[in-house]
This record gives structure tokens, sequence and C-alpha cells, in this order.
């Protein structure tokens, strides 16, 4: 039988990685529209549009390390 | 060479007459890189000389030829030489243009009347279901003839409605032509469109549909013919003289380029001045090979080498800063294998003159980050199979620039893979717990350690999946490393830019506080699971926080108080880096949920089991192949473009373009 206390921690590591996703896709989608705007104006602009895309992807990497973090604890 | 090569301005002046040499000449040299000229008083832009009018009214007809013959770039074994082509051409366009414009009027001919017959036909088809000829539906006095689709048969309803008339129906009963006198016209035409009458118009013509069809389908085999004959026609034609015309379009195009270079050189009324960029090494071969070739009669001078250093002109810093980095043209460079990653490079902008060549660092630390992230011997190899045969078949500079991420990623996947991990497909070599591994799946205890003279390497110190706390240390760990390297390069440019004072100011506070936040680090890892327990007072603490602040005070001289808002930009910054741990977690995870499904679940039922289990393994692993080039690809660079380049990277130079003549399907002598 596995504590309440474990399964409260294992669903706060999963809320750490799933709304952070959620975060980072929110944020994404706008600077991604608008990146495929830039590179259909001039192709050039590829490499900086996939920079400014990939910003947001960190709040997950935050997220994911909480979730690693709090997994320890269990 | 971690700085672009470096370049002389140089100015050379002649005499008209001597212009079309001269461009031979430093189109031969391939070394000179042409400031274009703006007009200003007393100069004025030169004019194409008189060779260009010519070769481009060639070059329209030519290209209308490519377009008539479907003619594409393509990749030709054999080179025309240069003198087949000049001596060929212009016979070769002229009756060329003369056969061609025939067989694509034909081609064009013919289709039209194809599409004609089709439509003839197309009308007759329904018609063809009643026997009546068809100048039998026209032509009366006293008789209203309607023919066309119905959906239910109208017979008995007309001839409830109607006294005279005569129907004729198809097969099924949906297409009828019903004859009726004049008077009761209206009365028919209501009970058919009762009966979803839509009304089909009745070509004019003699003798039965069915006999008219065959007659089209007659001459439409002959149309036909025609048509396949002038295809065949083109094809032969595309084929013999494809080599030909894409050879005459290069050395045409080569020759406009060359007679309009005056265009972007100043000249007055006898002279001209070519104001070029050529790297300083090669100023001396650029000037014999101009004396040898045109004797004394110009005049060569070198007007500066370019410095690095900005000169600081009162009141406007910031205009020259743009014009000493960009306008003078970088030379990226051209040493193998660091030359490979480039396009890595090109992809984010071409660097400045006066700034370290980010390339250097990029071919070093991507291959390694995209092996941390895949670290499995099994894709390793595949990758580098992949990169390899991607590097010796792909021309196009994308494919090459993935082909190249692909091999050496690859190499280190494969390292890792064996070393770090000790794994192949998901599957550990050796058991760390009780999971599946290789030496359990074969029977057999694999080797856990390569011995060498006595140096025992084991296979695999962390295992991805339960080793992860570890895994993310050491990445935070290659972040510090890495974001250190790029504030060293930083304070290296902006030192040759403004002097080491500037330098100082403007990074070396941010390496003091990364230095702080590296101390720190060890302490606050210790003591995560409870940050209370940290003793403040203890020097593992207090020298690292000095660091900080003495880092951050430094960093508000010179760059004001806003840089304290970069504070957390730089813990973030480290943190990312975490990443390359996690996105090699996150792919073992997958690879082991599909060696679970395939080896323990489907397997041992044995039969179509194992057919299934071999189908879920390839089409898993495939996935995961394809995960792994993607997110260890797009992750592992964008480390590179986000994190470290921000810290000394600018950009924006202009690329050196000499001129020079590119040949495809040519070949010279």
């Amino acid at each position: 039988m596995v504590e309440i206390g474990s399964g409260l921690v294992a669903i706060g590591a999963g809320l750490a990685i799933g709304l952070s996703g959620l975060a980072a896709g929110w944020a994404e989608k706008d600077i991604g529209s608008a990146a495929v705007g830039a590179i259909a104006e001039n192709p050039k602009n590829f490499g900086r549009s996939l920079v400014m895309t990939v910003i947001p992807e960190t709040i997950v990497i935050f997220g994911l390390v909480i979730a690693f973090l709090l997994m320890g604890k269990i | 060479m971690l700085l672009p090569e470096k370049m002389s301005k140089i100015l050379i002046v002649g005499s008209k007459d001597k212009l079309q040499e001269t461009t031979e000449v430093l189109y031969n040299l391939a070394l000179v890189h042409p400031i274009d000229f703006s007009e200003e008083e007393g100069l004025s832009l030169g004019s194409p000389f008189p060779s260009a009018s010519d070769a481009s009214q060639k070059l329209l007809k030519l290209r209308a030829l490519e377009k008539d013959l479907e003619i594409e770039e393509a990749n030709l074994a054999k080179k025309v030489p240069v003198g087949e082509v000049e001596s060929k051409m212009t016979s070769t366009i002229d009756d060329l243009n003369a056969e061609v414009s025939g067989v694509v009027e034909t081609k064009n001919q013919t289709q039209q009347r194809l599409a004609a017959l089709e439509n003839d036909k197309r009308l007759l088809v329904p018609l063809s279901s009643i026997p009546l000829d068809l100048d039998l539906y026209s032509g009366y006095d006293n008789i209203a003839v309607f023919t066309g689709a119905v959906r239910s048969d109208p017979e008995a309803a007309l001839s409830a409605a109607v006294k005279k008339f005569e129907i004729f129906k198809s097969k099924n009963a949906d297409f009828v032509a019903v004859f009726v006198a004049k008077p009761e016209a209206a009365e028919a035409q209501r009970v058919l469109v009762q009966n979803g009458y839509s009304e089909v118009v009745v070509p004019k013509g003699k003798g039965t549909p069915e006999q008219l069809i065959k007659n089209i389908e007659l001459e439409e085999g002959e149309v036909k013919k025609a048509l396949a004959d002038a295809e065949d026609k083109i094809t032969r034609l595309r084929s013999e003289n494809r080599a030909m015309i894409l050879a005459s379009e290069e050395h045409l195009s080569i020759e406009v380029e060359k007679a309009e270079f005056p265009l972007r050189i100043a000249t007055t009324k006898n002279a001209f001045a070519v104001d070029a960029w050529v790297p300083t090494k090669q100023v001396e071969n650029v000037k014999k090979e101009l004396d040898s070739k045109l004797g004394k009669s110009f005049h060569f001078e070198v007007l500066e080498v370019k410095s690095r250093k900005e000169v600081e002109h009162q009141g406007s810093e910031v205009e020259h800063e743009a014009d000493v980095g960009t306008e003078t043209p970088v030379k990226m460079g051209e040493k193998k294998p660091i030359s490979m990653f480039n396009g890595f490079t090109e992809l984010i902008s071409t660097p400045k003159y006066n700034e370290i060549d980010p390339t250097n660092v990029i071919a070093i630390t991507f291959p390694l980050f995209f092996g941390l992230m895949v670290g499995d011997v099994g894709y390793g190899t595949i990758f580098i199979a992949l990169g390899y045969i991607g590097l010796k078949k792909v021309t196009t500079d994308d494919w090459r620039t993935i082909s190249t991420m692909l091999f050496f990623g690859g190499i280190w996947s494969t390292i890792f893979g064996l070393f770090l991990f000790g794994e192949a497909f998901g599957m550990p070599f050796a058991p760390h717990g009780d999971e599946l591994t290789w030496s359990s799946l074969l029977g057999t205890a694999l080797p856990s350690s390569f011995d060498l003279g006595g140096i025992s390497t084991p296979f695999g110190i962390y295992n991805k999946l339960t080793d992860v706390n570890k895994l993310l240390y050491l990445t935070v760990w290659i972040g510090i490393f890495h974001l250190f390297l790029g504030f060293f390069l930083g304070m290296f440019n902006i030192a040759m830019r403004h002097g080491i004072k500037h330098a100082i100011m403007e990074k070396f506070g941010w390496v003091l506080v990364l230095l702080g936040m590296a101390i720190l680090l060890p302490v606050i890892i210790a003591n995560l699971s409870n940050i209370m327990n940290i003793q403040f007072s203890s020097m593992a603490v207090i020298i690292p926080l000095v660091l900080i602040i003495i880092g951050m005070a430094i960093s508000i001289m010179g760059e004001g108080v806003l840089s304290i808002l970069e504070l957390p930009g730089l813990l973030s910054n480290i943190l990312s880096y975490t990443r390359l741990a996690a996105i090699g977690v996150s792919k073992a995870g997958l690879a082991l949920a599909f060696n679970m499904i395939a080896i323990e679940m489907l397997a041992p039922m044995g039969g179509i089991g194992v057919v299934f289990g071999i189908v879920i393994f390839i089409v898993g692993h495939l996935a995961v192949l394809m995960l792994a080039i993607i997110s260890a690809g797009i992750h592992g660079i964008r480390l590179h473009y986000v994190e470290l380049f921000q810290k000394f990277y600018t950009g924006g130079g202009t690329k050196y373009s000499p001129l020079r003549v590119v040949r495809k399907y040519t070949s010279e002598r």
C-alpha cells in the first residue's frame, strides 16, 4: 500500500510537468506562427526564428527538474 | 584561426580601354571582393561592355527554350568545353528555336483539338441511349422537343396530362426525349419538371449519336498519336540538347555578369577605379598577377589593412561600430572538419569582422551535446552510417549540414553509449538492477568493463532511468563551463574592439557572478531536501555571495542598474542545460517501453507474438530514432544559439564573395 503522502508528491510532480508543458506550448504558439510568417517572407530568418520559438521551452525544463526533485522525495 | 581572416582594402585605377582585360584578370583571381560604388561628384557608374546586350538576348532565347523543353537543373556527368560552347552556341540556339517552336505549336494545337473532341463526346454520350438521328431532334414547325435527364419515369404522368405525345426513354428511364404538339408544350414541360427534368442540349449534326461517337473516337486516336509524336520529339530534343543548353546558359550568364561588372565600379570619361577587399595575405599575389597580365598600365594601392579595433569618433561611436564590423567582408573558415559546421553559424548570421567565429565552438560542443542526449551505441552507429552516406552523396548545403551533425553527433553518441551509459537501443549491456538487458536477452554475460593495459573502464557508469539526479547535476556543471566559455569569448571580443577596460566592465562582472553561483551550487545540492539547513555563516556560502555581489557591482557600473534584471536570466541559462539530461531520460523511457512490449510481453507468446514483437521493436525504435534526431538536434543547437551566443556573439557581418566564375556544366579549355 502506497502512502497517501507519496501519492500526493507524485501528483505534484505530474502537475509540475503537465502545467509547465501547457504553459510552454501556449507561449510558443504565438511565437511559432509569427516565426513561420517571418520565414515565409525571408527564409534567411530561419535561424533567428528557431531561436525565438524555442525560448519558452525552458519553462518545461524547469518543470521537469522540479518533478525529478519531488520524485526523489518519495 | 578563431578570428575571420585579416582583410585589406585596395584601390585599382586604370584607363578605361584596359577595363575589360582587368575584369578578366580579377575574375580569374577569384580573390577580390569589390565594394559596390554609389555615385559621387565627378565619378559615375560605368556602363556595361557592348557584348552584354547580345549575350542577354541569347540568354533570353535560351531560357524560353528551357521552358518549352522543360529542362531543369541537373547533375550532369559530362561537362562541355567552353570552346565548343562558343563555337556551336549561336547555331544551336537558332536551329533549336525554329524546330522547337514548330513542335511546341503542334503540341498545343493537338491538345486543344483533343479537348474539343472530348467535349463533343461528353454531350453525345447521354443521347446515345436513344436510337434517333441527331437531325430528328430539331427543325419542326408544330412540335416541341424536350431532351434531358429525369429522376423518375414521366410517361404515366404525361399520358394523363397531355393528349398527343411520343416519348423515347433510355433503358433505365433516366434520360428521355419527348415530342409534343406545340400547344401542349407548356403542360408537358410542367409534368417533366415535376419528375426532376434537367435539359440537355442536343448538338447539331447528322447520323445517330452512336455513329458520331465512333467517328469522334477515331479522330481522337489520330490526334492522340500526333500528340504522342510531338511529345516524343520534345523528349528527344530535350535529351539530345540538354547538356548543350545548360552549358550555353551557364556560359552566357557568366558573360553577362562579367560584362555588367562596370555597373559596380566608379568611372570617369577615360578611367576606372575599383575599390575592393582582398585577404591581406593575398594582396601581393593580386598585385603580381595584375602586373604580369596588364603590364604597368594601372595604379595599385593598398588603402588600409583593416584593424579590428573600433575607432571611437566623438559622439558617433555606435554608428562607427556597425561600420567596422559589418562592412568588411568576412571569409568563413575553410579548414575541415570545423568548416563543415559553417552552416550552423550562417543559420543565425555571418560573424562580424571583429569577433570570434563561433563555428569553432559549435564544431566542438554541439556534437558533444548531441551525443550526450542520444547516448546510445545502437542509435549512434546508425547516425554515423546515415551521416557518412549523407556527406558522400548529398550536395545541397542544408542537407550537408544535417549530415555533418549526424556523423559527428553519432560518433559521440556511440562513445557516450559505450562508456557513460552502457546501452544500445535503450537496453543496458549488463544489469544494474533486475531490468531487461542485452546479457539476459543473449543469454551470455557481456563484459562489464573494457580493460586496456591494466586500466579498467567500465561499460556504463550511469543508468539513464535510475541516476536521473546525478545526470541533472552533471549537466548543470556542463552548462556552467559552457557559459564560462561564452563569457571569456565575449571578453576577448570586447577587448579586441574597445580594450581590456571595457571588456572587464562589461563581461568580467558576470564571470564573477557565475563563479559565485558555481561555488554555491554544491552547497545547495547537498541541502536540497531542507534549504533551511544551510549554514549562512560558513565560508562556503559567504565567499560565493561576496563574489556575486562584487560581480553585480561591476556589471552595474559597466552596464547600468538594469543589469540586475539579467541575474535571474543567468540562473535560467544554467538550468536550461539540464535539458541535456532530460531529453536523454525521456528517450530512454520511450525505448524501454517499446522494448518491454516487444521482448517481455509479445515475444514469449511465441509464433505470431514473435512477429508482432519484431514489428513493434523496429517501428518503435525508428520513431525514437526520428525523435532523437529532431530533439537532440534542435535542443543541442538551441543551447548554442540562445544560451551561449548571447554571451559573446553579435553577427550581422558581410559574407566574403569575391568575383569568380563557378562552372557546373562547362569546363575551361
